[in-house]
């Protein structure tokens, strides 16, 4: 499997960085309209990725990344959502301990994700590459392999790849 | 490359794990430190306050004591605290002569049975649901809990050094008219329940006089005190009807003439 160059901050334009920046951006802008209901993040990030994924794959690479983390967080994020509005709803299902605590394992995960989304947003403004666990070589694998179809063009490769 | 990413897969697994496992210990230990708040209260300190309330029920309210009715309740009583394994508390039940439909627990396992209560009761196994029930709250110390919490520990321990009569006046009333947490409803059910089952008494009887309060409660009269301070919803009447019991339970009825027992209240 090839891969394309990956691309130094020096050679990404100011506007491309700022681009990977907004699909982090992106989510925080959603999560003031979305909650309690955090399937709005979900659809701008769905949103995001393809008005800008063809920009380059520098951009492609910031929107796979945000979009593939916004998968889990929405589906945690729902689970609690659902399994809450059930127990205000229903007499068969009561606010258990066991609820409670996904209710704090929710919440951590979402604060965790906020906390690595800012700094991928920082490095990505800063021109640089900022892999999440799993998510990260994943989007790497999206954004930068070169598929049969492609024209590659090769050059000197500096920015590491995730593996 | 395909190892790097298991590997990563397994670390965020971890993570994810150790957060619900942290979270749920970290609920265990906020839903136990209500509970740890009674063990600023000690069980003689609890029985002192318990004699102090007890003394000021005896001026307030006429109680119901020697006719067949007491005799009824002490048979019905006796059976529960007999099933429990074990207890800090001697036990005392009292018949209060009131049309109110009420029960409820004071500190030192004193426990208050309203005629009305009796009068509404069908079958000695509703009213044993009852009592289990008051037993529960006595048990897991919601009582004290509940007193540390709306007049504070100085207030309690200020009352038990003499202190200003009216406050205990004030902590009795709190008392009668307790409105407990949902949380400490729904654990003095279950408690409730399994007592029933260890007692020999069918643990449906509950679901039976729940039904029957909420039924009244679309009726609603002011007498109906212990259906607004223990609101059943359907959810614990459900509870109390889908109970499991044990596959060789067998309840054991009471030799009580419950129309006696009606009979006897009524002609005090």
């Amino acid at each position: 499997m090839e891969f394309y160059p990956l691309q130094q901050p020096d050679e990404i334009a100011e506007r491309e960085k700022e681009d990977a920046m907004g699909a982090y951006l992106m989510m925080f802008a959603a999560v003031a309209i979305g909650l309690p209901l955090p399937i709005i993040n979900l659809i701008a990030s769905i949103i995001y990725y393809f008005i800008n994924r063809k920009k380059s794959r520098f951009i492609h690479f910031h929107c796979v990344q945000a979009l593939l983390t916004q998968i889990p967080t929405t589906v945690i994020n729902w689970v609690a959502v659902i399994w809450g509005v059930t127990i205000l709803v229903s007499d068969q299902y009561e606010a258990t301990e066991m609820f409670w605590a996904y209710v704090v394992f929710a919440g951590v995960c979402t604060l965790l994700y906020f906390i690595v989304s800012i700094v991928a947003a920082y490095k990505a403004r800063q021109g640089k590459m900022y892999y999440f666990l799993v998510f990260g070589p994943w989007a790497y694998q999206i954004a930068y392999r070169v598929r049969p179809t492609d024209n590659m063009q090769t050059s000197e490769p500096m920015n590491k790849p995730p593996f | 490359m395909q190892s790097k990413t298991l590997r990563d897969i397994l670390v965020l697994l971890t993570i994810g794990a150790a957060l619900f496992a942290g979270g749920y210990f970290l609920v265990r230990e906020i839903s136990k430190s209500d509970y740890d708040l009674s063990y600023e209260v000690s069980m003689e300190q609890e029985e002192e306050l318990g004699n102090l309330f007890k003394d000021l029920i005896w001026d307030k309210y006429p109680t119901v004591k020697e006719n067949y009715a007491d005799t009824a309740l002490q048979q019905i009583a006796k059976r529960l605290v007999n099933a429990l394994d074990s207890t800090q508390y001697r036990y005392q039940f009292t018949i209060i002569k009131s049309k109110e439909i009420n029960a409820f627990t004071i500190p030192g396992g004193n426990i208050y049975v309203f005629s009305g209560l009796l009068e509404l009761a069908e079958t000695p196994e509703e009213v044993a649901a009852v009592l289990a029930h008051e037993i529960g709250h006595a048990e897991k110390r919601h009582v004290v809990t509940r007193l540390i919490n709306e007049m504070s520990l100085s207030a309690v321990i200020a009352v038990l050094s003499g202190g200003d009569p009216s406050v205990l006046t004030q902590m009795l009333q709190s008392v009668i008219s307790n409105r407990f947490s949902r949380e400490n409803e729904d654990e003095a059910d279950k408690f409730a329940l399994q007592l029933l089952e260890d007692a020999h008494i069918s643990p449906k009887s509950m679901a039976k006089f729940f039904q029957k309060l909420n039924d009244k409660n679309l009726d609603y009269n002011e007498d109906l005190e212990f259906m607004m301070t223990h609101p059943h919803s359907n959810k614990r009447i459900d509870r109390a009807r889908k109970y499991k019991t044990r596959n060789n339970f067998s309840a054991e009825p009471f030799s009580i003439d419950w129309e006696k027992v009606q009979k006897s209240l009524n002609a005090e």
